[in-house]
This record gives C-alpha cells, sequence and structure tokens, in this order.
C-alpha cells in the first residue's frame, strides 16, 4: 500500500526531472557532429569573434554590476541618510527594465536627433548638437544597458549579507583599531564575499543568455550566433555545437559559483544575532551618497521609464495602433498559466521530498533545477531539435502523424519552455518555504488523526500560501521580461510585450516599441513594488 | 496473545546505526495506568515514542495495543490509525492557526464519552488563559508545551506519549502542573508514557517506572523500588543518590541482616539480595540513611557542605578517603565547617540495605 503511493510520486518527480533533461542531453548528443554549412562558414573567422565579444561583455557587466551593486547595498545597509528607506527597496525597481528595452531607451535619447537632441533645441534653440552628443552603441551600450538592468541581482544578495552580518564582528574590529574604511574591506566585504560572488554569477549567467540587447546593438556573441545559426541558416547543429561552447561558459561559471558557496555558512546569522546600527551620515558625505542612489535610480529606472512614457505620449497613433487589449490578455494568461502549472509542480514534487524522505527523489529534484543554467537561446533551439526528433521517432516507429504542431510554435511548446527554465525558482522557493515547517508538525497532524492529503490542506497550503504569492510574482516578472524563448517557440502571431517590443525595434521602429516597452515596465514594475514590500518587511 | 493493556516484546528501538535500545520488553496492564521511563539525554527515549506512536519503524520485535499488533518488523500500522497522541518536546504547534484552533485541531477524532473536558476547561487547568487568540509564536516555550499537551488530551488518545512534558517550565510552576496533570489524566483515565530525565518528575507523575541505560532497559518497576531497590549499580549511580562503600556480611536471618563498616561499625537492616555470611559487597549508603548525632562517639571530620535549602548535605571522610553524604535538616541548632569532626548515631540501621 506504502509502495504504490509512492509511485505517484515518483512518476511526476521523474517527469519533472526528464522534461528538464531535454534540453541539456540534446545539446551534448548533437554537438558530437561536425558536418554543418554555416560552421564552415565561421570557423576560422567568426567563432572566435563570437566568444572574445562574449568576454569582453561579461567583464565589462561583471565590473559595473559590482560596483553599482555592492555600493548602493552597504550604504543603504549601514548608514541612515534622507531616503534610505525608500532607496532600499526603490533600486529593486531596475529589474522591471530587461536590458533590451533599455537598449532601446539609451539609443533613442542619445542617438542622432534623438531625445537629447529635441531637449537642446528646445533650451537652448537649433544647433549642430548631434556633433557633441556621445553615442552609446555598440559593446559600450550593450555593457551599460545590461549593467544599468541587471545590477540589482548583486544589489540584493549583497544588502541581504550585509544586514546579517554579524555586530559583533564590525565592534571587534572597531576596538581592535580599524577605522570605517578598514572595517570595510577586512570584514565587511570578505564576510559577503559569497553573497557577492552568487549575484555576480547570476548576472555572469544573464549576460550570457541575453539576446535582445546584443542583437540590436549588431554585437555577434555566442548567443546572437546561435540565433542566427538556427534562424537564417536552418542549421540546428550548428546552434546545438554553439551552445555547447556556451553550455561550457555556464558551467565554469557554476562551478565558480559552488565552489564560492563552501564558505557561505560563516556569516549566517547565529541564534544571538543582533541587527547592525546605523551610522548617521549629516553633510557633505550624506549629500554624496544621496546624489549616487539618486542617479543610480534615475539611470537604472527613471530613466527609461520615461524615454518610454515620452514617445508613448509623442507618438500615440503607435499607441492607439496597437491591439493593447489582447497584448495584454496575451502576456498575462501566460504568465499565469506558467505560474500555475510551475507552482503546481513544485508543490508536488517538495511535498514527494517531505513525505516519502526518498533519496532517490532527492537527486532528482536536484538535478531538474538545472534548467535555470541554460541560456533562453540554447532552451528553444533544443527543444525544437528534440520535438523534431521526437516527431520523426514517433513518425517512423508507430506511423504517428507529426506531433511537431503541438509542441513547436504552440502555447504547449511554450509554457513547457517556461518550465524548464523557471522550475528551480519556483521549486527553491517552496522549499525554502517548508524548511519552516518543522517535521514534528506533520507528525502532531498524524497523530491527531489526519492524513497526509489533510495535512497538506489544513497546515501545509496555509502555511505556504505567502511564500507562494511572493513565488508568483517573481515567477511573473521574469516570464514577462523573457525574450529569445517567447521569440522562438511563440505560436504563430502571439505576441506579448516583449516580442512586440523586439519586433518594432527589429524594424528600427523605436517610437513604436516604446508602447508595449512601457507596458513591460509597468507591469513587472507593479510585481517588484509588490515583492520588494514583501521581501523588505520579512528581511 | 496477552491481555495487557498495552505490550512491548523484545523490541529494538534505533535512534540511528549506532544508537540503538535492544530487546526491550515491558508492559501497562491496565488502562489508565501512568508509566515514565527515565534516562540520560540522548539515549533514546524520544525513538521509543516515535516508534510506539508509529512514527518510526522498529528493528525487531512486536508492539501490540488493546491487543492489537501495531507495529513489527514487517507491519506498521500508520499513525493517523492508531488513536496514540504525541506531546512533542520541541514547539510542533500549527504555525498558521491561533492557540484555540490548535487545541481543538484533533477534537473531532473520536467520540470518547468519558471526556468530559473542553478546550476552556484544559486552558484553565493548564494555565493558558489569555492566549487563545495568540499564534504560537507569540507563546513562550513552557506555553507551549502546554498547549501541545492539551491538543494531545483533547484528541482523547487511547494512548498518550509525553516527551518531557515539563522541560521548559518554571520550576515553581512546574510542581502544581505536576499536580494538576497527574489528576486530570487520573480523572479521564488515560493511559499515558512519559518521557524525562528527571527523576523526582518521573517517581512523582508514575505508577511504574522504566530505567533506561546504556543501550537497554535496566529495571521496570514502582518507583518506590526503584529508589529503594535499584536492581543495579549502574542504576543506583544514574538516580545519583548515594555512595557505594566496603563493608562485610557478618550476619544473616530471615528479618535482620548485619553488615559489618571499617569504621561504622555494625549496620543493620534487609538485605535485598541474598549474600552468605563472610562475603564481602559493596553497600549504598544514601544521604538520609546516617544520622546526625553531636553526642555520639562514631566521628568523622567533614570535606564538604552543600546547602540545599531545606537542608545540608555533608560529605564526611573515613580514614580510606571513603566520601559519605548525610542530610542534616537546615534547622539543626548548629552548623559544622569543614574539617570539623561530625558524629553519626550509632547503632546504624537502615530499611533496605542495597548491596552488590
Amino acid at each position: 500500500m506504502f509502495l504504490k503511493k509512492i509511485n505517484y510520486w515518483y512518476i511526476s518527480s521523474l517527469l519533472v526531472t526528464l522534461i528538464v533533461a531535454i534540453p541539456v542531453s540534446t545539446v551534448l548528443l548533437s554537438s558530437f557532429n561536425f558536418s554543418f554549412e554555416y560552421l564552415i562558414l565561421l570557423k576560422n573567422t567568426f567563432l572566435l569573434n563570437y566568444v572574445s565579444n562574449s568576454i569582453i561583455l561579461l567583464f565589462g557587466v561583471l565590473i559595473l554590476t559590482f560596483i553599482f551593486g555592492v555600493c548602493s547595498a552597504y550604504f543603504v545597509s549601514f548608514y541612515t541618510f534622507p531616503g534610505v528607506n525608500f532607496f532600499s527597496w526603490a533600486l529593486i525597481l531596475s529589474f522591471a527594465v530587461p536590458p533590451y528595452i533599455y537598449a532601446y531607451s539609451l539609443t533613442a535619447f542619445f542617438e542622432n536627433y534623438g531625445t537629447l537632441f529635441s531637449i537642446l533645441t528646445n533650451l537652448f534653440g537649433e544647433h549642430e548638437y548631434n556633433k557633441h552628443i556621445p553615442k552609446f552603441d555598440g559593446m559600450l551600450g550593450s555593457i551599460i544597458s545590461m549593467s544599468f538592468s541587471i545590477f540589482a541581482y548583486v544589489y540584493v544578495l549583497a544588502r541581504a549579507s550585509f544586514y546579517f552580518q554579524s555586530h559583533n564582528l564590525i565592534e571587534v574590529s572597531k576596538n581592535l583599531g580599524l577605522t570605517t574604511k578598514q572595517s570595510f574591506f577586512k570584514i565587511i566585504l570578505p564576510s559577503a564575499r559569497p553573497a557577492i560572488v552568487v549575484g555576480l554569477s547570476l548576472v555572469a549567467m544573464e549576460t550570457l543568455s541575453d539576446f535582445g540587447t546584443v542583437s540590436f546593438f549588431s554585437i555577434s556573441t555566442l548567443t546572437t550566433a546561435i540565433y542566427n545559426s538556427w534562424l537564417a541558416f536552418d542549421d540546428l547543429k550548428t546552434a546545438n555545437l554553439l551552445s555547447f561552447v556556451l553550455l561550457l561558459f555556464v558551467f565554469i561559471i557554476f562551478l565558480t559559483e559552488n565552489l564560492s558557496r563552501n564558505g557561505a555558512k560563516y556569516h549566517q546569522p547565529s541564534k544571538g544575532y543582533r541587527p547592525i546600527p546605523k551610522i548617521k551620515l549629516n553633510g557633505l558625505k550624506s549629500f554624496s551618497i544621496i546624489t549616487f542612489c539618486s542617479l543610480l535610480l534615475f539611470f537604472s529606472f527613471i530613466f527609461p521609464l520615461s524615454q518610454m512614457l515620452y514617445w508613448t505620449i509623442k507618438f500615440p497613433k503607435y499607441f492607439f495602433d496597437l491591439d493593447i487589449i489582447n497584448l495584454n490578455i496575451n502576456t498575462l494568461s501566460i504568465v499565469v498559466l506558467s505560474c500555475f502549472i510551475l507552482i503546481f509542480f513544485s508543490f508536488l514534487t517538495n511535498y514527494a521530498n517531505r513525505v516519502t524522505k526518498s533519496k532517490i527523489l532527492k537527486y532528482l529534484s536536484a538535478f531538474s533545477i538545472s534548467g535555470y543554467a541554460i541560456p533562453g537561446v540554447i532552451l528553444g533551439v533544443s527543444l525544437i531539435t528534440f520535438f523534431a526528433w521526437l516527431s520523426d521517432f514517433l513518425g517512423s516507429m508507430f506511423n504517428i502523424p507529426s506531433i511537431k504542431s503541438i509542441f513547436i510554435g504552440s502555447l504547449m511548446g511554450l509554457i513547457i519552455a517556461y518550465f524548464v527554465r523557471f522550475y528551480s525558482l519556483a521549486f527553491n522557493g517552496i522549499k525554502s518555504g517548508y524548511s519552516q515547517i518543522n517535521q514534528s508538525i506533520d507528525e502532531s497532524s498524524y497523530l491527531l488523526g489526519h492524513s497526509k492529503f489533510k495535512t497538506f490542506t489544513l497546515i501545509h497550503f496555509p502555511h505556504l500560501k505567502n511564500s507562494v504569492f511572493l513565488i508568483g510574482i517573481l515567477l511573473s516578472v521574469e516570464i514577462i521580461r523573457e525574450l529569445p524563448l517567447t521569440l522562438i517557440l511563440r505560436p504563430y502571431n502571439f505576441e506579448t510585450f516583449a516580442t512586440q517590443a523586439y519586433n518594432y525595434a527589429a524594424q528600427d521602429l523605436l517610437e513604436a516599441a516604446a508602447v508595449p516597452s512601457l507596458f513591460l515596465i509597468l507591469w513587472a514594475s507593479i510585481f517588484i513594488f509588490i515583492t520588494s514590500k514583501y521581501i523588505l518587511s520579512e528581511k | 496473545m496477552c491481555n495487557k493493556f498495552l505490550e512491548i516484546k523484545n523490541v529494538t528501538f534505533s535512534a540511528s546505526k549506532l544508537n540503538k535500545i535492544k530487546k526491550v520488553s515491558f508492559s501497562i496492564d491496565k488502562e489508565g495506568e501512568i508509566v515514565s521511563l527515565l534516562g540520560p539525554s540522548g539515549i533514546g527515549k524520544t525513538t521509543i515514542l516515535r516508534t510506539i506512536a508509529g512514527l518510526q519503524k522498529l528493528d525487531e520485535g512486536k508492539i501490540f495495543l488493546k491487543n492489537k499488533l501495531i507495529s513489527s518488523n514487517n507491519f506498521i500500522l500508520e499513525p493517523e490509525k492508531r488513536n496514540i497522541a504525541l506531546s512533542f518536546q520541541d514547539n510542533s504547534l500549527f504555525p498558521n492557526y491561533t492557540i484555540l484552533e490548535n487545541i481543538n485541531f484533533g477534537v473531532k477524532r473520536n467520540n470518547n464519552t468519558k471526556f468530559k473536558y473542553s478546550a476552556e476547561d484544559l486552558i484553565k487547568i493548564l494555565k493558558l488563559e489569555g492566549l487563545s487568540k495568540k499564534f504560537p509564536h507569540q507563546i513562550s516555550a513552557g506555553e507551549a508545551q502546554r498547549v501541545s499537551l492539551a491538543r494531545s488530551l483533547m484528541s482523547k488518545p487511547d494512548l498518550l506519549l509525553l516527551d518531557e512534558p515539563f522541560a521548559n517550565i518554571d520550576q515553581s510552576l512546574k510542581e502544581e502542573l505536576q499536580f494538576q496533570i497527574k489528576k486530570l489524566l487520573k480523572e479521564i483515565n488515560i493511559t499515558t508514557i512519559i518521557v524525562t530525565h528527571d527523576s523526582y518528575e518521573a517517581f512523582y507523575m508514575a505508577d511504574k517506572c522504566g530505567i533506561l541505560l546504556n543501550d537497554s532497559l535496566k529495571q521496570y518497576d514502582i518507583p518506590y523500588n526503584i529508589h529503594h531497590e535499584p536492581n543495579s549499580m549502574e542504576v543506583a549511580r544514574f538516580l545519583n543518590r548515594g555512595v557505594f562503600v566496603n563493608a562485610k556480611v557478618i550476619s544473616s536471618n530471615c528479618a535482620v541482616h548485619k553488615l559489618e563498616h571499617k569504621e561504622l561499625g555494625i549496620i543493620e537492616g534487609k538485605l535485598s539480595n541474598n549474600f552468605p555470611v563472610g562475603s564481602g559487597v559493596k553497600l549504598l549508603l544514601q544521604p538520609e540513611d546516617l544520622e546526625h548525632d553531636d553526642q555520639s562517639s562514631l566521628k568523622l571530620e567533614v570535606v564538604d557542605r552543600k546547602f540545599r535549602g531545606t537542608n545540608f548535605i555533608y560529605t564526611l571522610q573515613t580514614e580510606e578517603k571513603e566520601k559519605i553524604p548525610v542530610f542534616v535538616h537546615s534547622h539543626h541548632i548548629h552548623q559544622h565547617k569543614l574539617k570539623e569532626s561530625f558524629g553519626i548515631k550509632t547503632p546504624i540501621f537502615i530499611d533496605h540495605l542495597v548491596c552488590f
């Protein structure tokens, strides 16, 4: 009887793991075959270029996000100055602006006869301003766009780590005669290192998997190469080989992150934890820090938001041309549906792990969260490869008519892709909620005569509903921003804010891209606002 | 088939691969009896309760409740079907329910008509007034433990298992609660097993008491016998009530036995175990066994003095360097200082001569 119950859990967890395993195994299996057309074209000339561009972009973004993220986190964690509470959550709003939309704003503002040109003309009259306005495009534009829109990964993690730092250590360092600056470099920064490395590795993965920004600025990186070889040359094999190279990069980052986590123990809050008393700032110091935080907030969030708002107002034609209601329905329905499925399966596997305590289930779920490390472009291409293969296989073996249309260019395929990509977020979120419920609470419920299912409905679900809400919101932000996967796998004529904005931008219609971009930013801001308030109240 | 309320037959309980309590057998004959299991921390007392409750499998042996097999090495009745309540030592209250909702959580489990108490009654008895609408994180550890107990009681179980029920409760409240809970358990006639490391608590609460030491159940008897007639030096040492001194059996008849100690002289009493005349024994001397007498010619040197509120415990040293504890009421006319000589009343008579 007991074994029967286990089987359901095994099957569901196995299913989840198998779905997530598809992209990795497809890439690995396909990358051993070397006779492709596009590869020959790029072999001696471009591959090196792709790799070096990816590396330059990666390091540029890492340096900037480190400076933005760590400095702002340090200021809001250790000092009080006017607006500190506002900044501590408002800086997270930069998440609402995806890098590709930031890129559109940056170009729109600085381009010839762009927004800055209009402002200057209005203020000082007509003049040849275009010569003097700096141009942020190409690699520099990509690095700036990416850094401002994803520095919050470093900010959030560094802030959490600073918040939980041992007050005693800081007091001891001061007692031993270290100045504030010395104790920052010798005590605070080293003990927050693991958290910062985790933040930077998330930044690295986002940067490597970015498609929208680099393709907009025409920078050839591994991601654009994968997309082009698939779309322009219809060469899935090359796409898979390039994906293999990119996955190697991701794997190295993954490894670095894991190694650095080993040291993460020593800065966890202990029972006798006391929050660090903040230092009150006045005068010039306070002014400089407020300026820094304000500029960061301005450049990361207010600037792109205003640019999009400005264009929407300036070119109302595009607003009325666009089927806004339909876009809203499309985007929100896919977000809600995906969230529901992700949370449902995360609950199922987490609950299975808890009830059965099976080691095999634990390993399966550990593997199934690897999906988030796979860049969206690779995921899209490899899912298509897999479904095409499956369809051919089923067709030749069992004479089943093609099933490609069920999975490729369908909502089902898109949701499966989101599932693979974001499953780790949902699974880990529910897992951390579950870790707060003592095992003896379940046992008490059984002993009071309640079945496992009733324990779930009466105890677990009500207790976890806040976590579920929070995870739902976080997933929504991620899904609403997601571009390459949606672009590759969406059904024909099915547009979301992200794809609509991309389509217009790709046709050089930046003014038209403003409306969907604005809606995307607004929705994401609402989600982030709720989340950041929640996180701050929970600390 | 036995005719006992609960029977534990040759059961090996495993807390972990290395930590096991082997071949435990004991039974509760009648419904409503209270049994306490006493042992040092970490021996696996909680494992015994968890196994009886069905939360853990057993390695070997069988457990019967009301003549029905509930656990063996190849069968386990699920915990929700046993009607056994376990009140955990740590806080296992449901965090999303109020205290009152927690207490009433298992109330519909069965309709035991003997049980006449409502949640409100238990709240009063267990001194939880004013907490009904609070949530578990808003109350103290001791209060949480009492709520957990109330919740277990309200489910009207056949068997109640209490894991260190008074561990987090202040000394002043502890004694009153022990009195109230014992009265309550007897009134509603709920069979109970209490696990504790506190011998006073075990002796007070229980009709029978089991001593768990090393990896087995060493003694299972009524508390009086455990205290006065421990069946091994291990048990006596664990109860930590005295010292062993060397003595010799010099005469033995049915009613009274005589032992001789080099310095204390003749000690009379009733031997719990039989030893042939002339054999050397280890005699257990507990603090209340010897009496103080200033006039006595038998004197020993004071090497330590402990003030225990109502009494002093003087530690006396023999020439053989044996250290003997003696109780003296703290209202005794004078106190003795260290290195003073201290008189012991002779002849010495001890009710139970515990020898090994």
